[in-house]
Formats: C-alpha cells, sequence, structure tokens
C-alpha cells in the first residue's frame, strides 16, 4: 500500500523562558510565527489554505468555544475544514491522522496544523502565575486539590514508584536518558537548555516529590509549532523532501486491567504501537531513530518497552546497554527532547517529537542528524488521567520512501 | 475546585452531584458511588458506572481501610497552593480500598521512611471548611 499523505513542511519558533525583559508573545503571534516557518520550509504561502484544512491544538491559553475558527479569523485564513484537538501532548500527532484521514477521503488536499502556547505568561500552574480554568474546574480536580495532590510531578511520581515497585528501574539508568537529551540539545540550536549534564549531576539535582528529581522533569517554556501535510499527488509536485506517514495508531483512555484498579504500569502504547507497525509493515527493530514524549525520562522507559523495543519491564536494562546518541545503535530524543529543548505547554509539547521525526527522515537535522534513516517513529502523549499515566498514546511512524 | 482565601488550599466545589460525599465525610463516613449491577464502586463521582455503563449509582457506605498501592513524598508546593508549605513534606499516595476503588490520599502519623507500597491504612476524616473534610489514613 502506497502512503497517502505526507509531511512536507515544519516549523519551530524560538522558545522563551519569559524572563524580565524579554519581550512576551500572544499564543497568536507564536502560531503565525510557526505558520510562516512551515509554510516557508514547505514552499507554499498562505492562500495555499484557503478553502483547505487547518489544524489547531487546544492550548491552555484558549477558552472560547469555538477557538479554531477565531484563530482562522484572527490569521485570516479562510479554511473549508477545521480540526481541532485537546488531547494534550497527543494533539500534534492526532491532528495528523485525522488530516491524512480527511485527505484521504477527498474532502480536502492539505492542512496547516499549528499550536501555541505561553504557559508562563498566562493563568496557568508556572509558578507565581494562578491557576488556569484547565487546571481547576470540575469533580476531576475537585476530587485531587484537596487531597493534597500537588500536581503533574507528584501524579507521575507516584506511577514512577509503583513501576520501580514491580519492575527495576535505577536512577542511573533514568539519569542516561536525562544527560543524553542534553547532549542532544547541545547541537540543536532551538533547545532551551544547551549546556551539557553528566550523570552526578543529576543524581545530585534535588528531589521534588520522590522519585523525582529536578532533572526528571520537562521545562516549560513559550512557543509555537507547525506543520503542512498534504496529499502524495501534491507532495510530489513539491521542491521538497516528502516525510511518508507510514503508519499511526491511536489509544484513548487505555485500562491496563480493570477500569477501577488498572495496572498503571503500561500506557495505551501497548496498543496503538502494534496497530502503527501494523499499518507500516514494518518491526520494531526497523526504527532508525525513536522520539518519544519525554516529558519525564521514566515515561521514556516505559514507552520503549510499550513499543515493543524490549520486553516489559526491561527498559531499564535496554537503556543501560544501548547508545542512545544520535550516533548509536537506538537515537533517541535527538532535538533534545522536551527534556532538554522545553515544553510550550503540557498542550503543545507533542509536537516537538513528530518534527524531529520529519526532520529526521528528510535528514535535515544537521550536527545531530542519524545517518541513512529510513523510519523514523514519534510519539504523542496526552493528559493525565486520574491516578494513571497518559490520556492518549500516539504512535506515528514516518519514511523517507513513499 | 476553590482556593480557601484564608488558607490558600484547595477546596472542592460543592454540587447537587458531589453533596452526598462531602456530607458523609464530615460525619466521619466514607461513601463510594457503587454500581447496582456490576457492583464497580467509583472513588470520584461519575455520571455512570465506568466499567458497564448503567446509570444507577448510589452512594453506598465503604469500609475505610485499604492498601497502599503507590506513593510520593511532595517535597514542594506546585500549582501555587502556598498554604500547603507548613505541612511539606507531605505522603501521597494510591490507596487501593478494600471495597474496591483506588483514591489519592495522604498518609500522617508515619515516618516517611517507614511508609511502604502494600501498607495496610485505615481512613480518618480531616474538616477542611465548614460541612467538608476530606478523608486521610494512618497505617492500619
Amino acid at each position: 500500500m502506497s502512503p497517502s499523505v505526507a509531511v512536507v513542511g515544519t516549523g519551530r519558533t524560538p522558545y522563551s523562558r519569559a524572563k524580565p525583559g524579554e519581550r512576551v508573545y500572544t499564543v497568536d503571534e507564536y502560531i503565525a510565527w510557526a505558520a510562516d516557518l512551515a509554510l516557508e520550509n514547505a514552499g507554499l504561502s498562505k492562500s495555499d489554505f484557503d478553502d483547505q484544512g487547518f489544524g489547531l491544538a487546544h492550548a491552555e491559553a484558549a477558552h472560547t468555544v469555538n477557538w479554531s475558527a477565531a484563530t482562522a479569523e484572527t490569521l485570516g485564513l479562510s479554511p473549508s475544514t477545521l480540526i481541532r484537538a485537546d488531547q494534550g501532548g497527543a494533539s500534534a500527532s492526532a491532528l495528523l491522522i485525522r488530516a491524512a484521514a480527511l485527505i484521504e477521503a477527498g474532502v480536502i488536499d492539505r492542512a496547516l496544523i499549528v499550536g501555541a502556547d505561553t504557559p508562563l505568561s498566562i493563568p496557568s500552574a508556572a509558578p507565581g502565575l494562578p491557576l488556569s480554568p484547565e487546571r481547576t474546574r470540575g469533580v476531576f480536580w475537585d476530587y485531587q486539590g484537596p487531597f493534597g495532590m500537588m500536581g503533574a510531578t507528584a501524579q507521575f511520581a507516584l506511577i514512577k514508584q509503583r513501576y520501580q515497585h514491580q519492575y527495576t528501574l535505577t536512577a542511573e539508568q533514568c539519569g542516561k536518558v536525562a544527560v543524553t537529551t542534553r547532549f542532544h540539545a547541545s547541537l540543536h540550536p532551538g533547545a532551551i537548555y544547551r549546556t551539557p549534564i553528566t550523570l552526578d549531576d543529576y543524581l545530585a539535582s534535588r528531589m521534588l516529590s520522590d522519585p523525582l528529581r529536578l532533572l526528571d522533569c520537562v521545562p516549560i517554556v513559550n512557543g509555537g509549532l507547525a506543520y503542512i501535510v498534504t496529499s502524495a499527488a501534491t507532495a510530489k509536485k513539491l521542491n521538497v523532501k516528502p516525510a511518508w506517514l507510514r503508519g499511526f495508531g491511536e489509544a484513548n483512555n487505555y485500562y491496563h486491567g480493570g477500569r477501577s484498579r488498572p495496572d498503571v504500569t503500561a500506557t495505551g502504547y501497548v496498543k496503538s504501537a502494534p496497530a502503527a507497525f501494523a499499518r507500516a509493515r514494518i518491526k520494531p527493530t526497523d526504527v532508525d531513530v525513536f522520539l518519544p514524549y519525554d516529558d519525564y525520562p521514566f515515561i521514556v522507559a516505559m514507552t520503549i518497552e510499550d513499543w515493543g523495543f524490549c520486553a516489559k519491564g526491561e527498559a531499564g536494562r535496554f537503556i543501560e546497554e544501548r547508545n542512545l546518541r544520535f550516533d548509536g545503535d537506538f537515537p533517541l530524543s535527538t532535538d533534545g527532547g522536551q527534556l532538554s529543548g522545553g515544553q510550550p505547554g503540557g498542550a503543545i509539547g507533542g509536537f516537538a517529537p513528530l518534527i524531529e521525526a520529519v526532520t529526521q527522515v528528510c535528514g535535515e537535522a544537521g550536527a545531530r542528524q542519524v545517518k541513512n534513516v529510513r523510519y523514523a517513529a514519534s510519539c504523542g502523549f496526552g493528559g493525565i488521567p486520574y491516578g494513571r499515566p497518559g490520556r492518549s498514546c500516539v504512535s506515528l511512524i514516518f519514511s523517507n520512501e513513499a | 475546585m476553590l482556593v480557601s482565601e484564608t488558607t490558600n488550599k484547595p477546596l472542592p466545589e460543592i454540587t447537587d452531584q458531589t453533596r452526598p460525599f462531602w456530607t458523609a465525610a464530615s460525619e466521619g463516613r466514607l461513601l463510594l458511588q457503587t454500581c447496582t449491577r456490576c457492583g464497580t464502586a467509583h472513588f470520584r463521582p461519575a455520571p455512570w458506572c465506568i466499567q458497564c455503563g448503567c446509570r444507577d449509582i448510589p452512594w453506598k457506605g465503604s469500609k475505610p481501610t485499604g492498601t497502599v498501592y503507590a506513593l510520593t513524598l511532595s517535597r514542594v508546593v506546585a500549582m501555587n497552593l502556598a498554604g500547603w508549605q507548613s505541612e511539606l513534606p507531605v505522603i501521597m499516595c494510591l490507596i487501593d480500598l478494600d471495597d474496591g476503588a483506588r483514591l489519592y490520599g495522604q498518609v500522617t502519623d508515619c515516618k516517611p521512611e517507614a511508609a511502604k507500597i502494600g501498607m495496610r491504612v485505615a481512613a480518618y476524616f480531616e474538616p477542611i471548611a465548614p460541612g467538608v473534610a476530606i478523608p486521610k489514613f494512618k497505617p492500619a
């Protein structure tokens, strides 16, 4: 089966930690900036997306009921089809699946997909700012905050502790992921933290919520990202290297075991990754570069095994034994990941692994380029359900071969 | 979720859906919505049974005992709820109740190094506002 769609352009704005004196951009400005970079990268213009698709990842900044249409208005776009995803860190990947289906059905020929957020400048979870409605509304929060649950780090710390109770995963193994992403960030001009760290730095970083340390956590940034997806016919007409979408799979609200007391040590990738491999007709060993959603190194470990790169519970040893660098035998998070690259809010960070997979497949990763990439795999991971790991797990496989 | 102006800690927004839980908790009882069809117990109020979809899930008393499924020692205040600062570090757990649901709960009256997965715990109720209490847990 010949792949029906390809990503033909990407854009990632500079990220900001919103330090005093820095120009503060709005979400709309970041969206336009990222879209501009993606259009330039694809050799297309804004008007090419009138009567086509426009996709928008829900941001924490957005609270209007028709935000995608309002954003089209802000940008002066007149799309025939709006797609909006509200799957947090899985939105970028989910939007690609939606756009691919619309293209395959002949509804549209192409779509401009954007996402941006400014969590350091709006009500959010950032220090010194009030909480956003996203983090306070409804029964879900009424049954967490008052009980003493203090945000994502504590929520994920519980999952990691349970994982370490059932399987072996050492601080050194997690630290290797953090050190490797920082090394890759040193090779990526757009990464937010580029000074290399050592395993000792990781081990010495302060404990926030046992067993999660400061250097286990993603740094939040302001920023925007975008990509362009189109039909095979149009992709071949453009003067670009297409990244063909060869496989995808998606699992939302996956329970590993019963619904009221599931095993929390496995993620929805146990469903979405095999689906992606089956569609691409390849095996895990065919993947040349892997871009997990790396909000925490232990999530990377769970992701590696749930994708089937090793057996369940073996990820710690796998990480220890393999060379995770771009020139190693299991290149991982070659853009510095979100751990060192930065996370433009929990809703938008998911663009980064997709865009790096496309960049690697097209051979445009510069100093961090993996040699002879045929297949790149990336992850979307979004939402923190009550007492479990990710609400949405999306698996994508790209290739430079149609 | 509201934030108390006096304590700067989170408070629930009480609705017709959730009032039975909070009222019972303030009286020292733990209620769970329990499915009349399949018996699934829900800690968080649900609009129907998350297992079988049955909408007949009346509130039912639950045994206040359970087992620690996972735990963490929260050492920093997140989400700007500065009111927690004086209580840190907090032993935050996922607790599997004997009657079938799992919930986030703090374990108190226990040294952090003594808290372990698999530890037996029992609920007690701490008032956090007039007519509102939360279950916390002690080693049992």
